[in-house]
């Protein structure tokens, strides 16, 4: 017992001089921006942010924990460890919310990427998903200008913009009015006058299983015109399963995001066009927004609680120099 | 023969009703990419068998996946190591992850629960530090190594039998004949029954052991390969989670007693086949929503191993009758 009570007080002594050489000269804010995973999305969204960083002399850390219970112990260890603003991306915006109110009322919080909207979060950035996916879906129609069978691949369905992401799709292709709240379950088809939506396929971030996805549905609709995969991996896994069949170009394939394998499809015509968000630009803005924030300056705050970064649509045409642009971003 | 009956049955019985009851089952691609899958998920079985069969365990199945699985295109394309030194760089690497299992457990007498689970989380962590969390990808290129995955046999009809399956078959060929025809497997079996009588009747059993989990991380490093071949990227994040409860799955399906000492090459085989002719139903029969899978899937192997129990409990009773 005695050993073990001058081991801790060893070891406590030992911490606290470590904490004191940590200590910095001059005390800067510090800022964190929270991702709900780990993809080269973020990796886009990490370097935008640090640019903030150095451009207004702020610290910034860029977390990207793998789900939900990860997400809250790392940014429990932000508070911990004392910061001044955290910029997060939402999981789950229903049950998350509480945990984020807690947060909001410690530091400043806002959310990127994904809102949740009952939150206590000061504003949110990003892009209205299902606007974005509306403009996925009219890359569909230009694809497939005759209409036919589409399906829907997706990582998971739980977080809010990939609900509105692919309602957005479907809206767009049965010529619906602008309703981001409606729900077309994913079980049945979905009928339009010239397109159906077959069926949204989930794979839970499983790659394998993804392709096998997109092979079954190959098997199971050998009349489909259209593929369109709604995360960054899935139309790379949909090119995969459709080279393997031989039957890339017949079937048509539209993407979301810039994976490299996708945007090389653009530009080899395997892919009709993809449908991208600015990372880069959440990164930046969050950082910015939470130093104006932290000072006391609500003054690009609009009434809507609603930064808007667009999303673009990337074609033949503008995929080379989109490409060009974001390797610079990249450093490579 | 016996000892597989219920599980074959389970799988005439699946593969009947999804022909039936599914859209474009029997068509020649879907029945290639179901020998394809059953091949990627069966070479990782057959690799949890022999550890199962000593009486043993191994987590690290699916970390192995990732580390092999992102490793190799990183070998490959981030630091252009030629193809022939990459893949003897995973191998030695897989090889080695089992010696180190191996020897943690007889010469340190660890429970093969707790080294395989530290395995686990380190092989996963470990991937994702040295590729920065990015994910990795052969990025369009080495069309010619991947044609292993990728090619297929042509047979009839626009079917061909994947190259992967004749890997399957030649794994499970080799593994067949070490655990039926040399004594050796006689000595991995009697290991599993009793570890002690198989020591005092003259048996290296820490040598077998060992043996074993470098057999099941060499096939994991072998299924890594395979697998990232097949799809052409690989997430450190996410890329193989779980996959050793499928291989385990496989394995105690094929016939595998958790207890150690029971277990065949072929009831594996057709384990690693049950499981994805359901995944594969579950996508193609239109009725079932695709989010319910797990619970498919958990609910007919539980069945399926219940069955088994009662046609062994019969068939054990009428011997005994038989016999008094």
């Amino acid at each position: 017992m005695k050993h073990l009570l001058k081991f801790l007080a060893g070891g406590l002594g030992l911490a606290l001089i470590l904490s004191g050489c940590g200590e910095k000269k001059a005390e800067r804010s510090k800022f964190a921006v929270v991702t709900t995973g780990v993809a080269s999305f973020w990796d886009i969204c990490k370097i935008g942010a640090e640019k903030a960083g150095a451009d207004l002399d702020v610290d910034v850390e860029v977390l990207m924990p793998n789900g939900g219970v990860e997400q809250k112990s790392k940014m429990e260890d932000l508070l911990s460890r004392g910061v001044d603003g955290i910029a997060a991306a939402v999981i789950d915006p229903i049950n998350q919310s509480e945990f984020f109110d807690e947060v909001a009322e410690r530091v400043e919080f806002i959310t990127v990427d994904t809102d949740a909207p009952d939150s206590k979060r000061k504003v949110y950035i990003g892009v209205d998903n299902y606007d974005a996916g509306r403009m996925c879906g009219q890359l569909v129609k230009e694809a497939l200008p005759e209409g036919g069978q589409v399906i829907l691949f997706i990582g998971r369905l739980e977080q809010d913009n990939s609900k509105r992401r692919r309602q957005g799709v479907i809206d767009e292709l049965l010529d619906r009015s602008r309703d981001p709240s409606r729900y077309d379950a994913p079980g049945a088809p979905v009928n339009g006058e010239k397109y159906t939506v077959l069926a949204t396929l989930t794979d839970q971030f499983d790659r394998a299983k993804g392709k096998a996805n997109a092979e079954d549905m190959l098997t199971k609709y050998p009349e489909v015109g259209c593929m369109v995969g709604l995360f960054a991996y899935n139309p790379p896994l949909i090119l995969e399963a459709l080279s393997q069949a031989n039957r890339l170009n017949t079937v048509k394939v539209v993407g979301f995001d810039e994976d490299a394998v996708t945007l090389q499809a653009i530009v080899d015509g395997t892919v009709h066009g993809t449908v991208v968000q600015n990372p880069y630009e959440y990164g930046y803005q969050s950082v910015k927004v939470l130093k104006a924030l932290f000072e006391g300056d609500e003054s690009m705050i609009p009434a809507n609680k609603f930064i808007n970064i667009p999303a673009r649509q990337i074609r033949k045409d503008t995929v080379t120099e989109f490409w060009a642009d974001l390797n610079e971003k990249l450093g490579k | 023969m016996k000892k597989i009956l219920g599980i074959l049955l389970t799988l005439v019985v699946l593969y009947g009703l999804t022909a039936a009851l599914g859209d474009g089952f029997l068509g020649a691609y879907n029945q290639e990419k179901l020998l394809e899958r059953t091949a990627l998920f069966g070479i990782l079985g057959i690799g949890v068998a022999f550890v199962i069969i000593t009486g043993g365990i191994d987590l690290s199945i699916g970390s192995v996946v990732c580390l092999v699985g992102c490793g190799l295109p990183w070998l490959l394309v981030k630091q252009e190591w030629p193809p022939a030194q990459a893949l003897a760089a995973v191998v030695l690497v897989s090889a080695s992850i089992g010696l180190i299992h191996g020897l943690l457990i007889t010469k340190l007498k660890l429970q093969p629960f707790v080294v395989t689970l530290c395995g686990l989380l380190v092989y996963r962590g470990i991937t994702r530090g040295f590729t920065e969390d990015q994910s990795q990808g052969f990025e369009g290129g080495f069309g010619s190594l991947r044609q292993v995955v990728t090619e297929k046999i042509p047979v009839m009809g626009g079917f061909g039998i994947p190259w992967t399956w004749v890997i399957l078959m030649l794994v499970a060929v080799v593994a067949g004949i070490f655990l039926n025809k040399t004594i050796y497997g006689r000595y991995l079996r009697a290991l599993g029954n009793n570890e002690e009588a198989a020591r005092f009747s003259g048996i290296n059993t820490d040598r077998m052991v060992i043996l074993s989990y470098v057999v099941c991380s060499l096939l994991a490093g072998l299924g890594g390969v395979l697998f990232v071949m097949d799809v052409g990227s690989a997430q450190p994040s996410d890329f193989g989670n779980f996959y050793e409860l499928y291989a385990i799955a496989a394995a105690v399906l094929g016939g595998c007693s958790l207890r150690g000492g029971q277990g065949t090459v072929v009831g594996v085989v057709i384990g690693a086949a049950v499981m994805q002719v359901l995944k594969n139903m579950i996508n193609l029969v239109t009725w079932i929503p695709t989010h319910i899978e797990f619970a498919v899937v958990g609910a007919v192997i539980l069945v399926a191993v219940v069955a088994d129990e009662l046609v062994k409990r019969t068939v054990a009773t009428r011997r005994a009758r038989k016999s008094s």
